[in-house]
């Protein structure tokens, strides 16, 4: 696959920044770049704990990370390129737009978000007449886009820009003895399988154990449900969450934030209707980053508005830190002994 | 007997959501046999209350009272820096929609807020 040109870019001024799915990988960058979080549309909205812990996690890894400002929908390419693929060209457009003006480096966590920014901006740079069709409408309303800007997933820039070296080294609260399952979402694989190989590098950094199952890979049914609503909730997050109620996984870690809509209205529709309630929490790895820097579940709201409580997942993590501290002091004292 | 299952209620909900923001000003016979006569490229109506609120706020999810609680709870600003907090960027995706023949290809009038076919 051909490197989008926001890459190519990124090399000229002395920053090796990849793209998922492009083969390259970053490396360290003689300025340092500024990270824009958009946000989308679920992550405000059903995810504040997620959006919190991606902030104080971003921060603490020394990142020039702030929110990207005045972000609009992405718009979500499984309506839009459906309906008309130049009118997701020119709305995307839009926000890119935005984020070439503030001359950031947009991050997206959510994986819709990141397929819409990545594969738009991919089709204007290599197409031009499609970047001036984009900018017949931008203009309109005062916009113009020139393709200098670049786009990189959540999971890129934690194992990338951050480096695995220096997560594993920030960990200071390792949540060894927590089972966890995970979905990384459709998106995240469509071009290969960098993401979910950092994905789950950066859980196994935090000290979790992962649990395959043979539903990993099973989308959430987010689209699905448009078409045939029993298949997306019963087959899709009914399957994925009955079968981590019966390994007795500790949660379910996800990482994009169409796939959690998708999660919460499953689990939602289950106990309306089906009467049926879950049990394990469904967290995002930038909570369970969080976690293992040494933050408190209060410090980003894991305790509020979720649609399973994560209260015994809390106590679990904290049990297993006051071991830890037990064995460490005991370790420490014993030395000093000797 | 059909064995087919019956979708469930939250589905059928936003299909009715749908629905009610939809006008067709077509004969029994068009909506039956729509390839007879030409016609519009519908969104679906499953998926035109997201549509609306797409078009009307740049977003797919509102931010109310509650959202706002539950981001303050969260230590966040009580409003995302998203369009919510910036209308000038709704106003700016408007006129892009406007432009690019997004409300009249798909039949939204966004004076009244429903889709007319």
């Amino acid at each position: 696959m051909a490197a989008a040109k926001s890459n190519d870019n990124s090399k000229a001024d002395g920053a090796e920044n990849g793209i998922a799915g492009s083969g390259v990988k970053s490396v360290s960058s003689a300025k340092p770049t500024k990270y824009g979080y958009f946000l989308g549309c679920v992550m405000p909205v059903k995810m504040p704990w997620a959006e919190k812990a991606t902030m104080i996690v971003s921060k603490h890894l020394g990142l020039d990370f702030d929110y990207m400002k005045e972000t609009l929908c992405c718009v979500r390419p499984g309506v839009w390129k459906a309906m008309n693929p130049d009118w997701w060209l020119s709305v995307t457009a839009q926000n890119l737009a935005n984020a070439e003006k503030q001359g950031i480096t947009i991050v997206d966590t959510c994986n819709g978000c990141w397929i819409s920014h990545y594969e738009s901006l991919k089709e204007l740079t290599e197409e031009p007449e499609k970047l001036k069709m984009v900018n017949e409408h931008l203009g309109k309303a005062g916009m113009h886009l020139k393709g200098d800007v670049k786009v990189k997933h959540y999971l890129e820039l934690l194992h990338d820009d951050v480096g695995m070296e220096k997560i594993v080294a920030s960990v200071v609260r390792p949540l060894t003895g927590i089972k966890v399952m995970r979905h990384v979402g459709c998106h995240a694989r469509k071009h290969d399988e960098t993401l979910p190989n950092d994905f789950d590098e950066i859980l196994r950094a935090t000290g979790v154990e992962i649990i395959d199952t043979p539903y990993d890979k099973t989308c959430c049914g987010l689209l699905l449900y448009f078409a045939d609503s029993n298949q997306a909730i019963l087959e899709r997050i009914g399957k994925k969450m009955k079968t981590a109620q019966a390994l007795g996984v500790d949660a379910y870690v996800i990482i994009c934030s169409g796939c959690y809509d998708q999660f919460e209205r499953g689990v939602k529709i289950y106990r309306e209707e089906k009467g049926i309630s879950f049990e394990t929490p469904i967290i995002h790895l930038s909570e369970l980053l969080a976690l293992a820097l040494g933050y408190e579940p209060e410090d980003f709201g894991m305790t509020k508005c979720r649609p399973i409580a994560a209260d015994k997942f809390i106590e679990k993590v904290r049990a297993i830190a006051a071991k830890n501290a037990k064995a460490a002091g005991e370790k420490k004292k014993g030395g000093e002994s000797l | 007997m059909s064995s087919e299952p019956q979708p469930l209620k939250s589905w059928i909900k936003l299909l009715e959501a749908g629905k009610k923001i939809t006008t067709h000003r077509q004969s029994d016979e068009n909506i039956v046999y729509p390839l007879r006569r030409t016609f519009r490229p519908a969104a679906p109506d499953i998926a035109k209350g997201s549509l609306k609120r797409d078009f009307e706020q740049g977003l797919v999810y509102y931010v109310g009272d509650e959202v706002e609680n539950d981001r303050a709870a969260c230590g966040l600003s009580r409003l995302p820096p998203t369009g919510r907090s910036y209308a000038d960027a709704v106003a700016k995706k408007r006129v892009i929609l406007e432009d690019a023949g997004v409300f009249k290809k798909a039949g939204y009038d966004k004076k009244k807020g429903t889709f007319d076919y």
